[in-house]
């Protein structure tokens, strides 16, 4: 207030001597010397307080002349020029940008996957029995009884066991004949000679088929109706798939599915199967296995290790194929030094040894998760706790496994010699990628097919059960609609492989089904938005709405006002 | 009024830039990068950019670096290398610069600020010669930078100048055609035509006057609709696709590109969430086009003022501006001579720009090279500058306001008034 009275005095001269120029050319009206006289005089008292003159004023100034209606009419049309671009454009752009697009979700699906209602996490799993000494009445007699029994035991409620005489086919030993991996397992009866008096089992290596010697005394009859051998076979079954129901019982407590569905969850799942899991990688389709020779000096600096790769790794690689692809790099790196330097390691040292700051160990190359196999050629030893044992590799869980070779006198290292430490990696791998540990190879990994699979579908389900209950917990996110294509694949992708569960098919549809759903849950304008209340809201609209709005508002509540006032006059 | 009297004016400015551009060779180029001068819209190098993909055959927009009007690269491909032969483009800029300046002189000399069809001001005669006016924009060091630097709003803002010149001495459709052309290298200008309108509708020529103002609006519309189209097609037919409109006005429109300038864009769009931001974005632009109206209403009878207070304003809030923008608005101020009186805070907004001119380059380096400062430094500095034009645009609304006020009631003139 003052400063604009200073900022008028200031002016009045130069304002009147403008009038004075002016008032020949203005309209010649009567009292205009008169303004000009009495304007300096009005403001020249120098340090009078900004109250003071008003009242002072307001009795000698008359009240203002009554508004012009064209005056009024030109206001109420700039209020309305604003109003109008704030109505006809500013009100649907804000009601198109700031609407949420929610994409429809099968919300009952989602929810009643991840209660495991929509899939029995049920394995069928047919078992063949083959029997050239048997006629095949007194078989299919031995497979009602045996079959009886096997139903009759509580042991594998995630396992059913399908027992069927054997096509002619599968009697050979030739990899074609077990090619498909439809039969997990062949039972092959085989009658013994007179001097054993108790069955014998034995797994083949190469095929997945468990060879049963019987003595002639249990050789089944019409009378017997072949219950010791039913029996025996019941128990031989159970010891076989007793791993992979251990591990399928461990993965069914830890999902999210309720556990009022399954007997097996007071079912002691004991320490060391869990750490087993807990130490295997996460599945991929796709592993990036890493093979790098760390030496203390500068030598050894070349190494076999190609030849030695494709001779003794190869194999597994190749019966792990239908599971899992492999993409392979080496290096070789010279003046390594251990995070631990001591000439024996204790297990607490073997934590520490990869030198993870120094050693050039990427993460991950492409997409696929790493695994990492180190030889370090140098003279330390793991000292176990007796001490005179020594050990030479150990496995790191979840990233791979570390093999200490003595360092050879050449600079080459051939192939030979890294047999033992590629054959080690090679059984590493297996349990790195949660291998069960139990039987032969074929059917440990038709058991990790199957254990894979149900993995996968129960990660997908509570996946999406998370995302059903996440967007009902907040009304206020927006679903994009890839979000909600992704959910559709991953239910059909679920669909196709629970209809089929355990074969590779479905294990390779869990997979998608369990990638699309994480996409769906991990979508970035989602996770965005993840926290974000109501009352963020007003701090976004606020600070810059709220000086635009005040002044709109309140013109055209003085506008409204008027009018009626005017109305009233009127009246 | 004759050229012989600004001849002079018009070869010192000349020389003056010729001298600039001669004897520091690396000044265009420092000032071509800077990014008070060229924005992404408007930036010389962006242009050098669409140029080599244009004479190449390749689509001027591929790679998203040229955002500018197709028609600009014939132009300048007539024109020798400006990396080899600069000479002919310092001369394009410079005769721009002197239209440009001509445009204002007709403006100043018609008296128009002061006097026009339904105003006469009491002061109309304190005013200054289009000399003068001229002198102050030619000699601006904001426009004198401006042209060192070559970005080409200089096109708009002597096309939107020569619309408005037209407009006065009674050529309408040479008008509207004019700011069909800043319309279309810049897109803003099309804000300017409903005061444009009004302007041309009061100073049409006694012969050929029509009265009715729907009628002659309809006409002028029609006629800016056909001018636009006419060179859309055009552009089609040289860029062989519509993809322009998405490059140019699509730019402008979603702000996709967040290079810091002058404005108050684009430290709010980095920091706008996701969410909202086409909400804001079209917050902002309504908020740039709601003035159009109520100004052309409240000061209908002063149309040259509206458009004096709407280049301030499009200066201040549009979404790329430089000091190429200012320098148009800091242009048409010296009009208003007569109410210069009456404005009340010309030495705070004056030292505020040129606090923050000087400011400004600073705080950006401090912020880009120096690294010891962040974007804050900068945005700061122009949320100062935005304070110091709004601070003279509204002075300047408010000292038209009050000077159309006394002629009403001339027993006030001098007084001070109170909002009641």
């Amino acid at each position: 207030m003052s400063s604009s009275t200073t900022r008028n005095r200031k002016d009045g001269p130069s304002t009147s001597e403008a009038d004075a120029t002016t008032s020949s050319a203005s309209l010649g009206r009567p009292n205009d010397n008169n303004v000009a006289g009495t304007v300096p005089a009005t403001v020249t008292e120098p340090n009078a307080p900004s109250p003071d003159p008003t009242p002072a004023k307001s009795s000698k100034i008359k009240p203002p002349p009554p508004e012009q209606q064209s005056h009024v009419l030109r206001r109420s049309l700039i209020i309305a020029s604003f109003w109008l671009v704030v109505l006809c454009l500013g009100v649907p752009i804000w009601w198109r940008t700031t609407t949420i697009y929610r994409a429809n979700l099968p919300l009952d699906q989602m929810t009643s996957w991840a209660d495991g209602k929509s899939c029995n996490p049920v394995l069928p799993i047919r078992v063949a029995i083959a029997s050239p000494d048997l006629t095949e009445q007194e078989v299919q007699d031995l497979i009602s009884t045996t079959q009886s029994n096997l139903d009759g035991i509580p042991d594998l409620p995630s396992l059913q066991l399908r027992l069927e005489a054997a096509a002619q086919t599968s009697l050979e030993d030739t990899p074609e004949s077990h090619g498909d991996n439809s039969i997990p397992l062949v039972l092959r009866l085989t009658q013994g000679d007179g001097t054993m008096s108790e069955p014998m089992s034995s797994l083949h290596t190469l095929f997945p088929i468990l060879e049963i010697t019987y003595p002639p005394s249990l050789k089944p009859t019409p009378e017997t109706k072949s219950s010791g051998l039913a029996t025996y076979i019941t128990a031989q079954l159970r010891n076989t798939f007793a791993e992979e129901q251990a591990i399928l019982s461990y993965l069914l407590g830890s999902s999210a599915i309720s556990s009022d569905r399954q007997q097996s969850s007071q079912h002691t799942i004991d320490e060391s199967l869990s750490k087993r899991i807990t130490r295997s990688m996460k599945y991929s389709g796709t592993y990036h296995l890493t093979f790098s020779l760390f030496t203390s000096g500068s030598s050894p600096s070349s190494w076999d290790i190609d030849s030695a790769i494709n001779e003794y790794m190869q194999p597994v690689l190749d019966m792990l194929r239908p599971i899992h692809n492999f993409t392979i790099d080496t290096q070789v790196q010279l003046y390594a030094i251990p995070g631990v330097q001591s000439q024996v390691l204790t297990k607490e040292e073997l934590s520490s040894f990869i030198n993870a700051a120094e050693w050039p160990l990427s993460p991950s190359i492409g997409g696929a998760p790493t695994i990492n196999f180190v030889i370090y050629m140098g003279n330390q030893t793991i000292g176990l706790n007796t001490a005179e044992e020594t050990s030479q590799s150990w496995l790191v869980p979840q990233w791979g496994s570390v093999y200490l070779l003595s360092p050879p006198a050449a600079a080459h290292v051939p192939s030979e010699l890294l047999k033992q430490p590629v054959l080690t990696f090679a059984s590493h791998l297996l349990s790195l990628l949660g291998t069960p540990q139990s039987g032969s190879l074929p059917m440990r990994l038709s058991t990790l097919t199957r254990v894979r699979s149900v993995d996968m579908v129960l990660r997908a389900s509570s996946s999406l059960g998370s995302l059903a209950r996440l967007s009902l917990a907040l009304p206020s996110i927006s679903i994009p609609s890839s979000v909600a294509e992704g959910v559709a694949k991953s239910i059909h992708h679920l669909e196709l492989a629970c209809s089929a569960l355990g074969s590779t098919d479905s294990l390779e549809h869990a997979r998608i089904a369990e990638t699309e759903a994480e996409r769906a849950f991990f979508e970035k304008s989602m996770v965005g938005q993840l926290y974000f209340p109501d009352e963020h809201k007003v701090a976004v609209y606020l600070p810059l709405l709220g000086p635009v709005g005040v002044p709109l508002v309140m013109g055209l509540i003085t506008e409204i006002k008027n009018w009626k006032a005017r109305r009233q006059q009127k009246a | 009024m004759g050229f012989h009297d600004t001849a002079g004016l018009y070869g010192a400015a000349a020389a003056l830039r010729l001298a600039l551009f001669t004897f520091f060779p690396a000044l265009p180029d420092l000032l071509t990068s800077r990014v008070e001068v060229s924005t992404p819209v408007t930036s010389f190098k962006r242009l050098q950019e669409g140029l080599f993909l244009y004479s190449h055959n390749v689509s001027p927009y591929d790679g998203g670096v040229y955002h500018q009007a197709p028609l600009l690269l014939p132009l300048f491909s007539l024109l020798p290398n400006a990396s080899m032969y600069p000479f002919f483009t310092y001369l394009v800029y410079i005769v721009v610069d002197i239209a440009t300046a001509d445009a204002l002189y007709q403006i100043a000399e018609s008296g128009e600020a002061a006097a026009s069809k339904l105003f006469t001001s009491a002061r109309k005669d304190r005013r200054w010669s289009g000399y003068v006016v001229a002198a102050i924009f030619l000699f601006n060091p904001f426009t004198i930078a401006t042209c060192l630097g070559r970005p080409t709003n200089v096109f708009t803002t002597c096309a939107i100048l020569h619309a408005v010149a037209k407009a006065i001495s009674g050529h309408p459709l040479t008008s509207m055609l004019a700011l069909s052309f800043a319309s279309y290298l810049s897109m803003y200008p099309v804000l300017l035509l409903p005061p444009l309108l009004l302007l041309a509708y009061d100073r049409q020529n006694a012969t050929n006057r029509v009265d009715s103002l729907v009628q002659f609006s309809l006409t002028a519309v029609l006629a800016v609709v056909a001018c636009l189209s006419t060179l859309f097609t055009i552009s089609y037919l040289l860029t062989g696709s519509w993809e322009f409109f998405a490059s140019t006005y699509g730019i402008q429109l979603t702000l996709t590109d967040l290079t810091p300038n002058v404005g108050l864009w684009w430290y709010f769009f980095i920091e706008m969430f996701d969410s909202f931001r086409s909400f804001f974005l079209g917050v902002f632009w309504l908020h740039l086009s709601s003035y159009v109206g109520g100004l052309s209403i409240r000061v209908r009878s002063q149309p040259l003022a509206a458009i004096t207070i709407l280049l301030g304003i499009f200066s201040i809030f549009k979404p790329y501006p430089s000091i190429a923008d200012i320098s148009l608005s800091l242009a048409v101020v010296p009009l208003f001579r007569h109410v210069f009186p009456l404005m009340r805070y010309t030495f705070f907004a004056a030292s505020t720009i040129l606090y923050s001119a000087f400011l400004g380059p600073a705080f950006y380096y401090l912020w880009i090279y120096a690294g010891s400062g962040n974007a804050n430094f900068f945005y700061a500095i122009t949320l100062v500058w935005s304070l110091g034009q709004s601070l003279l645009v509204s002075d300047l609304t408010f000292a038209i306001l009050r000077d159309e006020w006394e002629v009403e009631r001339p027993e006030m003139a001098g007084k001070e008034i109170r909002q009641i």
